[in-house]
């Protein structure tokens, strides 16, 4: 993961009702549009988004998702860091498999949030929540 | 889908005014900024307007949308899986190459609805395949057993 990736300096979020998933995929559609993000690429980074705030609202009930521009030399990227304090996932590498639900879902959110960025982490750890960082470049 | 703030009753009332009925089309023009009360009220409509017109095939229009993601993907499948159970299909048409991109991406193919590029095809294909044929009617049938109460609980988060 690259080195920029926080929250500091980031605008938060809070995440609680699906009216709050269209305020943070307006504000980063906005922000890569003013880094001249490529229609498609403002488009992925919007669904990543919308993804991984809908699993915060769907398993954790409520959290938080910070937004912010970083920099890797010249290159500008979009950081989004959303953290909940829900149940955690107990097999992370199994979220991550194509079409694994546990919540009635189509089990695509997690990895297809992570094929659509350029990086992608999350920590959770059972009973205290889940932390996903992930990064879009405009290369 | 997300990008404009008016999600306000406005909206929600305006939900039956997408659905109008061409021949044995029901074409419904899927808003672009779709939340989640208005799915329900959106399905509700559009298998009352299946009884209303009789009609064959429906038509979901996404000319509108430039964000689908899971959660639209979901609502499409379901609107299928509802609409087959009238003994009517679901096209859909109008899928912006952004929004076809993501959606390959998310791995969300649908394979169980057919995809038009324009309403001049869907009205073509309608025309063509007036009636369900016996051969794919067997086929909706053995389909139908993949559906499960879960397949209706989708939405209700």
């Amino acid at each position: 993961m690259h080195k920029s990736v926080g929250i500091e300096g980031a605008t938060r979020i809070l995440v609680k009702r699906d009216a709050d998933i269209v305020l943070v995929c307006q504000r980063a559609r906005s922000l890569a549009a003013d880094l001249k993000f490529s229609g498609n690429d403002q488009v992925a980074l919007v669904i990543a988004i919308s993804e991984i705030a809908r699993n915060i609202i769907l398993y954790a009930g409520e959290g938080e998702i910070f937004i912010k521009t970083v920099f890797d030399g010249d290159t500008p990227g979009i950081c989004i860091v959303a953290r909940d304090q829900g149940a955690g996932i107990s097999d992370v590498s199994l979220a991550l498999q194509d079409g694994y639900s546990t919540g009635g879902g189509l089990g695509v959110g997690l990895p297809g949030a992570r094929r659509l960025m350029d990086e992608f982490e999350i920590d959770s750890k059972v009973g205290q929540g889940t932390t996903v960082a992930m990064i879009k470049w405009n290369r | 889908m997300f990008m404009d703030d008016d999600f306000t009753d406005d909206a929600m009332s305006g939900v039956a005014s997408t659905i109008q009925k061409l021949e044995d089309l029901l074409l419904v023009t899927v808003p672009r900024d779709l939340m989640d009360d208005q799915v329900l009220s959106l399905r509700r409509e559009v298998v009352k307007h299946i009884r209303l017109y009789n009609s064959l095939w429906v038509l979901l229009d996404f000319s509108q949308v430039d964000i689908c993601d899971s959660y639209f993907g979901r609502f499409i499948q379901s609107m299928a899986n509802m609409v087959r159970l009238t003994g009517a299909r679901v096209i859909i048409s109008g899928l912006q190459d952004a929004v076809i991109e993501t959606m390959v991406e998310l791995g969300m193919t649908l394979p169980d609805v057919r995809a038009v590029l324009d309403l001049d095809e869907a009205l073509a294909m309608s025309r063509t395949n007036g009636k369900v044929d016996a051969d794919t009617s067997e086929t909706e049938l053995a389909e139908l057993s993949f559906l499960d109460s879960s397949t209706f609980d989708f939405f209700e988060v």
